[in-house]
C-alpha cells in the first residue's frame, strides 16, 4: 500500500473548471495528492480525465477561479515545459514515440529538459532506465519496431528520465494484453516503491487498477462523484450508476471485459 | 461609391471561383494544390488559343478550354499528386513543379507578351451613372451562377453528400464504401473547371501572361486561410472581403498596393486565428 | 562531431577537390559556376538545418536571402560602407526578419507554416517593387563593390565560409540540439511534457538558419555586384529545397552536393536556351518521383557500408 504522510499535499487542486462552448468538460474538481501515494482517476469515456491532465500540465488553461498547487507553488499560467521542469512528468493516452529516432534517443530526449541540467552522461542514464523498464539491449533499435507494450514501457522510461516527483500516467494499460498489463503494473509498483515517486493513474481497466492504487477519485461528466479506497469506490452507488447509466454492466465486469 | 460596389463585386466573384475550387480540393483530399493558378492561366490561354488559331466561336472555345483544363487537372491528380500523398512537402513541391512546367510551356508557346482574350460582351453598360464593361458584368453573373450551382450540387445530390462526408472524415467515409479515389478525381475536375472558367471570363480584362498563375494562388490561399481551409461558405465570405478590400485600397491608395492586401491579410489571419472563420484547428 | 574518422577524411578530400578544381582547369567560367554553387550550398545547408531536422518546411527561405542581399546593397551603395560590413549587417537583418515572421508562424501546422513563409517572401518581393524609388524596383540595386577583387580569392573565401557553416551546423545537428529538433519533428506535445521549450528551439533554429542564409545573400550580392527582387522569388526557394532533396534531407552535408549537382545541371542546360527552366522543372518532378530519399548522402552512406568503413 502507499505511505500517506500528514504533511501538506504534493499536488493540490481546488475549484477546477473548464468549459468549451456551453459544455463543462471539468466541473468544480477539487482533490489533493499526498507525497508517495498512488492515486487512481476513474471514469467512463468522456468523463474529463484527460482534460484534467491537460489542465494540470498546462496544455489547456482552466477557467478563472481555479487553484493548482504543486509543492506549494501555483501552476496557473505556466507553459507545459515549465510545469514539466518543476517535476511533473506525464504520459499520453496514445503512445507517441519520436519516430525516426532510436529507443535510447527517445529516452535521452526525456532528460534534456530544464530540470536535468546537471547530467553529463545521457547515454548511461538512458541505458539504466531502459534496463529498469525491461527494455535492456534494445537501445539502438529504431523506435518504430517496438511492440505496443514495449512502446508503453519506453514512454515510462522517458517520463522517468526527467527525474520527476510526480508521475501522471494516462491509460497506460490501453491496448495491452493481460500478461503485459501485469508486467507493466509490477513495473509501476516497483518504480513507485524504489523512487518514492508519487503516481497518479487514469484507467478504465479496473482489475489491475484496483490492485495498484491506494485511493481512487471517480469522475463523471467532469465532476468528482466519489473518492475513497478501491473497494469502497466499486460499491459506491454514484459510481455504479455512472457505469450502468452508460448501458454498461458493473465496473468490475466492465474491467474484465475490456 | 457605386463603382466600388460593382467593381468589388466583380473581383469577389472571380476570387470566389478560384478560392472555392482550391478549398474544395483541400477539404476533400487534403491537397494544397499550388498548381491551381495554372488552371486559371490555362483557361485564359485556352480561350485565346482556340479563338485565334482555330477560329472557333468564343462560346465553343471557352467550353472546350474549360473541359480540357478539367481533364488536365484530373490527370495531374491521378498521375503526379496521388503517388506523393504520403508527404505534404512532396505534394507541395510537385504541384509547384507542375506550375513551373505549365508556366514555361505557356512561355515557350506564346511568348511573354500579354495576350488578348476576346470578350463575350464588348459593349459597355451604364448602371446608376457608372460605366462598366460588359465582360466584367458577365464574369460577375456567371460566377454567381456557377458557385450557386456547385452549392446546390453539394447540398442536394448523393455525390455532393459523398463529398461532404469525405471532407469531414476521410477514413469513416471509406469504411462506408464511398469511393474516395473517384471523388478526388471529380472534385479535382470541378476545381480545375471553376478556375478555368474564371480565367476565360477574366481574361478580357485582366493581364494574360505566362506568370499569371502565381498571384491567383497567393490570393486563393489568402482567401482560403481567412475563410477557413475546407469551408466553401468561408471562402465565399472571405472572397467578398478580399475583393472589396482590394478594390477600396486600389481606389483610395494606389493599385500597386492591392497585391499586398491579400498577402498581408493571410499573415494577419494566420497569426490571429489560423483556422480562419469557419475552418478547423491549424495550430498546436 | 563526425561519426567516424572516415567522415572527416571524406570532408577533407571533398574540400581539397573543390579547392583544386579551378587550379587544374584554369577557367574563369568554372570559377564562376563553382562560386555560385558554393553560395547555393550555404543556402541549402541552412535550410536543411531548420526544415530538414524539424520537419517544418520553410517555403520562404528566399526571404532571408533577399533581406541579406538588399541589406548588403543598401549598406554598400546608399550608405557607402565598405563591403565587409555587409556580412554582419545582413545577418542581423535576417535574424530580425526571422523573429518577426517566425514568432507568429512557427506554431502553425505544416502546410500553414510553409505557405506563411511563402507569403512573407512574396510580400517582400512586392514591397521592393512598390517602393521602387528607394529600392530600384525591377532593376534593383546596382554598383556594389566586390569583397575580394580576385575571383579565385573570393571563391576560396566562399568555400571556406561554406565549410565553416556546414561544420558548425553539423556539430549542432549531431549534438543534443539536433536530437531535440528531431524530437520536435516526432511529437511536439511529448517534447513539451519532457520539459523542453519547443518554441525556443524552433525560433532559435529558424534564426540561425536565417542568419547564415542572409550572410550568403550578402556574399551573393557582392559577387554579382547587383541585387534584384528576383532573389525573393518562389523559384529560389524551390531550387534550394530541391537541392536538399537531392542531397538527402536532414543530413546537413548532403545538400552541399545537391547544390553543386543542381548548379551544374543548370549550366549544362544553358544549351537548351529558352527551354532551360522547363527541363529543370521536369527534372524536379523526376527527382521527386525517383529519388525522394536523395542522392548524395545515401550514396556516401552506401559507400561507407560497402567498404566496411563504418556506419
Amino acid at each position: 500500500m502507499s505511505a500517506v504522510s500528514a504533511a501538506a499535499p504534493l499536488l493540490e487542486v481546488s475549484k477546477l473548471n473548464k468549459h468549451f462552448g456551453g459544455l463543462y468538460a471539468v466541473k468544480n474538481v477539487s482533490f489533493g495528492v499526498q507525497r508517495g501515494e498512488i492515486v487512481g482517476v476513474l471514469g467512463p469515456n468522456g468523463a474529463g480525465k484527460t482534460t484534467l491532465y491537460n489542465l494540470l500540465t498546462g496544455f489547456i488553461a482552466p477557467d478563472a477561479g481555479a487553484t493548482i498547487r504543486f509543492e506549494g507553488r501555483s501552476l496557473l499560467g505556466l507553459a507545459p515545459h515549465r510545469i514539466a521542469g518543476l517535476g511533473i512528468s506525464r504520459t499520453f493516452q496514445l503512445c507517441r514515440p519520436f519516430v525516426g529516432m532510436s529507443v535510447a534517443e527517445n529516452v535521452i530526449v526525456g532528460a534534456l529538459g530544464a530540470r536535468r541540467h546537471g547530467i553529463t552522461d545521457h547515454e548511461a542514464l538512458a541505458a539504466g532506465l531502459l534496463r529498469r523498464v525491461g527494455l535492456a539491449g534494445k537501445d539502438r533499435l529504431p523506435v518504430e519496431v517496438l511492440s505496443y507494450g514495449d512502446q508503453r514501457r519506453l514512454e515510462i522510461a522517458r517520463a522517468l528520465a526527467a527525474g520527476p516527483a510526480l508521475l501522471l500516467l494516462d491509460e497506460p494499460f490501453a491496448g495491452l494484453g493481460s500478461g503485459e498489463i501485469e508486467d507493466l503494473s509490477t513495473l509501476i509498483r516497483q518504480v513507485h516503491a524504489e523512487e518514492g515517486l508519487t503516481v497518479v493513474l487514469i484507467e478504465h481497466k479496473l482489475r489491475e487498477f484496483m490492485r495498484l492504487v491506494g485511493r481512487v477519485i471517480a469522475l463523471d461528466f467532469g465532476e468528482v462523484i466519489a473518492e475513497g479506497t478501491p473497494e469502497a469506490i466499486v460499491q459506491h452507488p454514484a459510481v455504479i450508476e455512472a457505469y450502468i447509466g452508460r448501458g454498461n454492466v458493473d465496473p468490475l465486469e466492465a474491467g474484465r471485459a475490456a | 461609391m457605386l463603382e466600388i460596389l460593382i467593381v468589388g463585386a466583380v473581383s469577389s466573384a472571380i476570387y470566389a471561383m478560384l478560392a472555392v475550387g482550391f478549398t474544395l480540393i483541400f477539404g476533400v483530399a487534403r491537397i494544397l494544390n499550388l498548381a491551381h493558378g495554372t488552371f486559371y492561366a490555362l483557361g485564359a490561354y485556352g480561350a485565346y488559343f482556340f479563338t485565334s488559331s482555330f477560329k472557333l466561336p468564343l462560346l465553343l472555345a471557352a467550353l472546350l478550354a474549360v473541359a480540357l483544363v478539367a481533364a488536365f487537372g484530373i490527370a495531374v491528380e491521378r498521375v503526379l499528386i496521388r503517388p506523393m500523398r504520403k508527404s505534404q512537402l512532396a505534394m507541395l513541391m510537385i504541384t509547384l513543379a507542375v506550375a513551373l512546367v505549365v508556366e514555361q510551356a505557356l512561355f515557350l508557346t506564346f511568348g511573354s507578351e500579354y495576350r488578348n482574350v476576346p470578350a463575350f460582351v464588348d459593349a459597355k453598360f451604364t448602371i446608376g451613372g457608372v460605366s462598366i464593361g460588359g465582360a466584367r458584368l458577365l464574369a460577375l453573373g456567371v460566377g454567381v451562377v456557377l458557385i450557386g450551382a456547385l452549392w446546390l450540387f453539394i447540398q442536394h445530390t448523393r455525390m455532393g453528400s459523398a463529398i461532404l462526408a469525405i471532407s469531414q472524415d476521410a477514413e469513416a467515409a471509406q469504411y462506408m464504401g464511398i469511393p474516395s479515389d473517384r471523388i478526388f478525381a471529380l472534385v479535382m475536375g470541378i476545381s480545375a473547371a471553376l478556375a478555368a472558367a474564371a480565367g476565360v471570363l477574366a481574361g478580357p480584362f485582366l493581364t494574360v501572361q505566362p506568370t499569371m498563375w502565381l498571384l491567383p494562388i497567393v490570393k486563393a490561399f489568402a482567401i482560403v486561410v481567412v475563410g477557413g481551409l475546407g469551408s466553401i461558405p468561408g471562402s465565399i465570405l472571405a472572397a467578398l472581403m478580399l475583393g472589396y478590400a482590394e478594390t477600396i485600397v486600389g481606389y483610395l491608395i494606389s493599385t500597386s498596393w492591392t497585391e499586398i492586401v491579400s498577402v498581408a491579410a493571410t499573415l494577419l489571419m494566420l497569426v490571429v486565428r489560423p483556422a480562419g472563420f469557419f475552418g478547423r484547428r491549424a495550430s498546436f | 562531431m563526425f561519426r567516424k574518422p572516415v567522415d572527416l577524411v571524406g570532408a577533407a578530400a571533398f574540400l581539397a577537390f573543390m579547392a583544386a578544381l579551378p587550379l587544374v582547369f584554369r577557367s574563369n567560367y568554372l570559377i564562376g559556376v563553382l562560386t555560385v554553387s558554393v553560395i547555393y550550398g550555404i543556402w541549402a545547408v541552412t535550410w536543411d538545418f531548420m526544415s530538414g531536422l524539424t520537419g517544418r518546411e520553410n517555403f520562404g527561405h528566399s526571404l532571408f536571402i533577399g533581406v541579406g542581399a538588399y541589406t548588403a546593397g543598401f549598406m554598400n551603395t546608399t550608405f557607402g560602407m565598405p563591403g565587409w560590413w555587409s556580412l554582419p549587417a545582413a545577418m542581423v537583418m535576417a535574424v530580425l526578419f526571422a523573429l518577426l515572421i517566425g514568432l507568429p508562424t512557427l506554431r502553425l501546422k505544416g502546410p500553414y507554416f510553409a505557405l506563411a513563409m511563402l507569403s512573407g517572401a512574396v510580400i517582400m518581393q512586392r514591397l521592393m517593387l512598390i517602393f521602387w524609388e528607394h529600392t530600384g524596383g525591377e532593376e534593383g540595386i546596382n554598383g556594389l563593390t566586390p569583397l575580394i577583387r580576385n575571383q579565385l580569392g573570393f571563391y576560396y573565401f566562399a568555400l571556406a565560409t561554406l565549410a565553416a557553416i556546414t561544420a558548425l551546423l553539423l556539430a549542432l545537428a549531431r549534438s543534443h540540439w539536433g536530437l531535440i529538433l528531431r524530437a520536435i519533428r516526432g511529437d511536439e506535445a511529448t517534447c513539451q511534457a519532457a520539459g523542453i521549450n519547443v518554441t525556443f528551439y524552433k525560433i532559435a533554429s529558424l534564426t540561425i538558419s536565417a542568419a547564415f542564409a542572409g550572410a550568403g545573400g550578402a556574399m551573393y550580392a557582392h559577387y554579382q555586384l547587383q541585387v534584384s527582387p528576383q532573389l525573393f522569388a518562389v523559384v529560389t526557394s524551390i531550387t534550394i529545397i530541391t537541392m536538399v532533396y537531392v542531397g538527402g534531407m536532414a543530413s546537413i552535408y548532403g545538400p552541399v552536393g545537391g547544390a553543386i549537382l543542381l548548379v551544374l545541371l543548370t549550366e549544362l542546360l544553358r544549351n537548351f536556351g529558352e527551354w532551360r527552366l522547363m527541363v529543370y522543372s521536369c527534372v524536379l518532378i523526376a527527382i521527386l518521383f525517383f529519388v525522394p530519399g536523395g542522392l548524395v548522402a545515401p550514396t556516401w552512406r552506401r559507400i561507407k557500408a560497402a567498404r566496411g568503413w563504418g556506419p
